[in-house]
């Protein structure tokens, strides 16, 4: 009976086909390390998010004069509205972790490189969805560090030439945060994540088109690939265990780790909090704003600091594979990138000033001088590495590489 | 708390983690017994309830903390178990006597850095001055006046005395905040329990799979 619903099925839409060729049989490199498991875990995260938040909306009030209240319901009568909640507040930290880690991974490995520019562009696309939605949701618990952070950061639209008064206004649906930007921002906060789940169709085509990448840096030949299942659902699965072992220690232990105390304070437009600060997801990009004297220049390289990740695959301009494995020079830049990105953090997350104001103008300018110089960087490398001799192990990569484009010339 | 957020970044970067130190704050352990809990319910609806509110909290509550019926009634004194905690005060001569209205303390015991330590420390924190007028170590120029009478009290055993008030009421103050953190803890154990089963079932079936390989 199963199987004749199935050829029913099949013969209608491709479903044993799709699941064979995009899940069982789906090729995959049998070297990936555990550092591929952070793209199904982001996966994973939004579907987490999305369910909590579902049912979170279910009792929430998006109204100035009782948002905050309706909050302290969902945490107090609510069935289990604590553990949603908190699910909700520690996943949206879970999730940028999680990204960020997968980023590092791309970067790393160079997994950006052709031809997976689309991978990670949409990739890029994906991590502006998720900030936007972050940055919409912090507005709705509607306590003093979410008003005073949305008047802040909606500001800053204000460094538009032209027409900044107007977009804020615009943005806001009035002169200052209030009812209307409350309204809004949960109609966008609820809306957002379907675009993102949108944008991820798109970065799975993608993936299944080009096939995963892997720590070697190159197309692996047939042999070297095995099936996804069962081999890296195991992998996946496992590696949710010890995510959720983590993700739940927090969420029953110390769910306020993420939480800026001031935020049960009830928004307060006539008293400013003695310190806004961001969450600590935005704090780099937050540091390199308040290191530019000049506002609209801060905006810019705000923006600019989260774009630049898209230009990587025209900025490395190195043929080795195998991302920073086998390129010492590129694996300390990378190095040198990510501690920058913790010192920037450090200071975006203290008041400006003094010694630390030097410290986040130099991390900025380290920040993009890391991406600016590689296309340098990457080819004196290359040359350098070629006139060293390359290590064995990347010369027959490469001549397994050569002799594949070779065939198929 | 800042920088331990900011620090976990930087862990996770692997490299120094940074601890910010916390405000003058007393080193004090705030119990979390019952009896301690509802010692510091008394003191807060006798004494703070005078100004505040806890308005996120009905009399109806309390009996969560294990007080008997009799204790209840008693504390509640004629108040209905659905109301809320309210000052019996009147909000607009709150505001002519102190130039504000007293903060709601539902959640004072996480609004603040250092939660009911915090609490404790502004409690105690009253002294007097060389003039004779009476200030806070914590919260200078605090609108509140020192309803213990800790900057009054001279005798050692009479300062123990108040201080044991003060962290009964932080106890207290920390359960309004947070009602369900036992019974969260309780289901946190189980939950990790059984992902810590689950998971080594999951690495055991992925390294038996993975074994095919070879």
């Amino acid at each position: 009976m199963a199987n004749r619903v199935i050829a029913w099925i099949d013969q209608r839409f491709p479903l044993s086909a799709f699941i064979k060729n995009e899940l069982t049989d789906y090729p995959t490199p049998r070297n990936l390390s555990y550092w591929w498991n952070f793209g199904f875990l982001a996966g994973f995260m939004l579907v987490l998010q999305i369910v909590s938040g579902v049912f979170l909306a279910m009792h929430y009030k998006p109204d100035v004069s009782l948002a905050f209240d309706s909050v302290q319901h969902i945490m107090r009568e609510v069935n289990y509205g604590w553990l949603l909640r908190y699910m909700h507040a520690v996943g949206a930290s879970a999730f940028f972790i999680v990204i960020y880690i997968h980023m590092a991974r791309t970067l790393y490995y160079g997994s950006f490189r052709a031809p997976r520019e689309l991978m990670w562009w949409s990739g890029q696309a994906l991590l502006l969805l998720l900030m936007a939605t972050a940055f919409m949701g912090y507005l709705l618990p509607w306590g003093q560090m979410s008003y005073w952070g949305a008047q802040v950061i909606t500001s800053l639209f204000r460094a538009t030439p032209w027409v900044g008064d107007h977009l804020v206004l615009w943005l806001r649906g009035d002169y200052v945060v209030g009812d209307a930007t409350l309204n809004r921002f949960f109609a966008l906060h609820y809306l957002v994540p379907f675009f993102i789940v949108g944008m991820v169709l798109i970065h799975l085509v993608a993936l299944h088109h080009v096939k995963s990448s892997n720590p070697s840096g190159i197309n692996l030949a047939a042999k070297d690939n095995i099936p996804f299942h069962p081999y890296f659902t195991a992998k996946d699965f496992f590696g949710l265990g010890v995510f959720l072992i983590v993700f739940c220690g927090f969420v029953f232990f110390k769910p306020e780790f993420f939480m800026e105390p001031v935020n049960n304070v009830p928004a307060n437009p006539l008293q400013t909090p003695a310190h806004i600060e961001p969450e600590w997801y935005f704090l780099p990009f937050y540091a390199i704003l308040r290191a530019i004297p000049d506002k609209l220049g801060g905006v810019v390289a705000m923006v600019l600091s989260i774009m630049i990740f898209a230009a990587m695959p025209y900025l490395d301009r190195s043929k080795l594979p195998g991302g920073a494995r086998f390129r010492p020079i590129y694996r300390i830049s990378f190095y040198i990138f990510i501690a920058d990105v913790a010192v920037l953090s450090y200071v975006g997350a203290h008041p400006p000033g003094g010694v630390l104001a030097e410290v986040g103008r130099v991390a900025t300018f380290l920040y993009f001088a890391v991406f600016l110089l590689l296309p340098l960087v990457s080819k004196k490398e290359e040359a350098w590495l070629r006139a060293r001799g390359l290590p064995s192990e990347l010369e027959a990569l490469v001549a397994g590489e050569d002799d594949k484009a070779g065939g198929r010339r | 708390m800042k920088g331990l957020r900011a620090g976990l970044f930087i862990l996770l970067c692997m490299t120094v983690q940074v601890v910010k130190a916390e405000a003058e704050l007393a080193d004090v352990d705030i119990p979390d017994t019952p009896e301690a809990v509802q010692r510091g319910a008394e003191t807060a609806v006798n004494t703070c309830l005078a100004c505040h509110n806890l308005k996120f909290l009905k009399y109806g509550d309390l009996s969560q903390l294990g007080f008997t019926d009799k204790q209840l009634d008693d504390l509640r004194s004629g108040k209905g178990l659905k109301e809320t905690l309210k000052t019996d005060m009147d909000p607009t001569m709150l505001r002519e006597g102190f130039g504000l209205l007293p903060p709601d303390l539902s959640l004072m015991a996480k609004a603040r850095e250092g939660g009911p330590r915090y609490i404790y420390s502004l409690l105690t924190g009253f002294y007097q001055k060389a003039d004779g007028s009476v200030d806070n170590h914590v919260f200078p120029g605090v609108k509140m006046p020192d309803v213990l009478n800790y900057s009054d009290a001279k005798d050692p055993a009479q300062r123990a005395a108040i201080e044991e008030q003060a962290r009964d009421a932080a106890a207290f103050l920390a359960w309004a905040a947070d009602p369900h953190a036992a019974e969260r803890y309780q289901l946190g154990y189980y939950v990790l329990a059984y992902l810590a089963v689950l998971t080594l079932l999951l690495y055991l079936s992925k390294r038996r799979i993975w074994a095919r390989l070879h």
